[in-house]
């Protein structure tokens, strides 16, 4: 089976320091978000029961070629690399149409998986817009997945229970991190993942023409947190307003 | 000069946290009143090739080379220092066969070794001697196609676990120090009840019985007589894992100060904010950025060293100032949290009782200097 997983490469959130109530990226190394090792999990693990590759396929900045290496270490057989360094960041209907073009030029392909949102601003519009641009089914939330001859049978985790679909292939699935624990590759695992096969495209040369943004992030702003400084006399009253805050049993 | 870690190197540094955090920090607790890494913990860090790092692909190894192995170590000892001992340990027994073995002895002991199936231990430490091999007791008689071995051996890391140990004998026909490769828990072979140390819980130590232990004379590491290089080399090289857990010991305790010092509040204001909070804050920072580069770079000289005697005074040199860094650092953390440093429900106390370990393991911090003044002033 071959297998794509979008992966977008973002600050590593670990990392990042927020001051007057905006983040600090300078110097922040840049990596995947958790939800798409997810993703990047589900791949490989279908990969060791059916056979076939895995493709990460990621839009980036500059140093793209080595956040990769993270995702070839996990499991990802080979990588194509779209290079955008015109843009702070990609708006997600450009970085849809690039994406859908790099999965094109893959051929056949059975499957794609994204992680349900990214980790930076988590739109989650990007998983959706490529499954329309590419004309396959996609099915969202996805936190079991079962392969069945030709099909998936897929398990979505959903706000008051779950789902069951079944769906043919090739198809777009978004996932959550309830799906699985990614592996922790080794370290020879992670020396070998820069010999992996890589295409690296610019965006110009992926698309022609890049769509001018039509979004613009205006502020990014760190909700506001003050102390509640609430008091208590007794440890009676500190359960009583630790049950009301939510924090022990049900409020 | 480049003074920043690879690609590669950020990843395996990132494997190791995400390992310790996910996988030995939960069992940290039981690790530190068990006296003892469990099996588990150590099947998972052989998965991820630690027990292989530094030695050739040839041999099971993952080739990445010693500056990595210190990044690598840093992050597993900055929640378990037992755990990083262990490795530490037996990559200096592994890597001594690795120098001074046939082609024979690496193909039969190293790729079990490297893939955590066996864990090696580098036996040299007397009850009556410490540093100076002159006062080697332990004897080797040869007899027919084996040498018997007789003799007792002290603080032996990794003593219980099977696997080869690099041993150090005399050889009665020659009187001159022979180093062999004795398989452990063969006939004759015993251990004690591993001593209850001050710091490093997990991490086996214990004194080895040889009784009649009958070696074969193929496995003489190096040459017979000759093992005083040997021993030269672990003495160097096995600093370089020493450093990379003390190294982890204070970056934990740095991370200890800077949250406590956000976190306790004095008349309602984080103790960040005063300035001696502060000036002890900015004090760790400067041991540890120091500390690392230093012990980043023993390990980018082993990679390169050929002359174990020259790797000797610098592993000296950096073993002092990583372990004395280390445990003043430890202990300006500790000082951060006042009284409640001294309490055992405080990782800051066990980390303080860990990063003491540093300055006497490996040979104590005196003896490190007489090397670097012997090889100033009388070379």
């Amino acid at each position: 089976m071959n297998i794509v997983v979008a992966m977008k490469q973002i600050p590593d959130l670990q990392q990042v320091r927020i001051k007057n109530r905006k983040p600090i990226l300078d110097d922040v190394p840049l990596t995947f978000g958790n939800i798409d090792r997810n993703a990047l999990e589900a791949a490989v693990l279908i990969k060791e029961q059916v056979g076939g590759s895995v493709t990460v396929v990621a839009a980036g900045k500059e140093g793209l070629e080595d956040t990769v290496k993270e995702a070839l270490a996990a499991g990802a057989d080979q990588a194509y690399l779209i290079i955008c360094n015109e843009q702070e960041d990609i708006e997600s209907s450009i970085s849809a149409k690039l994406l859908a073009e790099a999965i094109k030029q893959l051929g056949s392909v059975d499957l794609v998986l994204f992680g349900e949102g990214s980790g930076d601003n988590y739109s989650s519009q990007v998983g959706s817009r490529v499954a329309e641009l590419l004309d396959l089914p996609q099915v969202g939330y996805v936190e079991r997945i079962e392969l069945t001859a030709g099909e998936l049978v897929v398990t979505r985790s959903l706000e008051d229970g779950k789902e069951v679909v079944q769906v043919a292939l090739p198809a777009v699935l978004t996932v959550v991190t309830d799906l699985n624990q990614p592996r922790i590759p080794s370290v020879t695992q992670i020396l070998k993942a820069g010999r992996k096969p890589k295409k690296v495209m610019s965006d110009q040369e992926l698309l022609g023409a890049v769509p001018t943004p039509k979004v613009k992030t205006l502020s990014n702003l760190a909700p506001e947190i003050k102390r509640k400084q609430i008091q208590v006399g007794t440890a009676v009253e500190l359960v009583e307003k630790l049950q009301a805050e939510g924090f022990l049993g049900r409020a | 000069m480049d003074f920043t870690l690879s690609s590669e190197q950020l990843l395996v540094q990132r494997m190791a946290k995400d390992y310790a955090e996910q996988y030995i920090q939960p069992l940290a607790e039981q690790i530190e009143s068990e006296n003892e890494v469990p099996k588990d913990i150590l099947e998972g860090l052989a998965e991820l090739d630690l027990f292989g790092m530094p030695m050739p692909e040839a041999y099971g190894g993952a080739e990445a080379g010693y500056d990595t192995y210190v990044v690598a170590l840093e992050q597993i000892a900055k929640v378990s220092c037992g755990s990083a001992m262990i490795i530490s340990a037996h990559t200096l027994g592994l890597g001594a066969i690795n120098n001074f073995g046939t082609e024979e002895q690496k193909q039969k002991y190293m790729p079990r070794c490297c893939r955590g199936e066996h864990i090696a231990s580098f036996a040299f430490t007397e009850p009556g001697t410490g540093s100076d091999p002159k006062q080697i007791t332990t004897t080797a008689v040869r007899d027919g196609s084996h040498f018997v071995i007789n003799g007792t051996k002290r603080f032996i890391s990794n003593g219980t676990h099977p696997g080869p140990m690099v041993l150090f004998a005399r050889d009665q026909e020659n009187g001159k120090i022979t180093a062999f490769i004795v398989e452990k828990f063969g006939e004759g072979y015993s251990v004690s009840k591993p001593w209850e140390k001050l710091g490093w819980h997990g991490g086996d130590l214990v004194d080895v019985y040889l009784k009649d232990v009958r070696v074969p004379a193929e496995n003489v590491l190096g040459e017979r007589g000759s093992g005083y290089p040997i021993l030269q080399y672990g003495i160097a090289f096995g600093k370089i894992g020493m450093n990379a857990i003390a190294l982890g010991t204070l970056l934990a305790a740095y991370e200890e100060a800077v949250t406590y010092a956000k976190e306790k509040t004095h008349r309602g204001e984080p103790i960040a904010k005063f300035q001696t909070i502060q000036l002890r804050v900015a004090d760790i920072a400067m041991k540890y950025e120091a500390s690392r580069w230093i012990a980043y770079r023993l390990g980018c000289l082993a990679n390169q060293t050929k002359d174990y005697a020259d790797f000797a005074r610098e592993a000296a040199m950096a073993k002092v100032i990583v372990a004395e860094n280390a445990f003043w650092g430890t202990r300006i953390a500790l000082d951060i949290h006042g009284s409640y440093g001294l309490m055992a429900d405080y990782k800051i106390s066990r980390l303080y009782r860990d990063a003491v370990m540093g300055a006497q393991i490996e040979g104590v911090i005196d003896m490190q200097k007489v090397i670097v003044a012997g090889s100033i002033l009388f070379k």
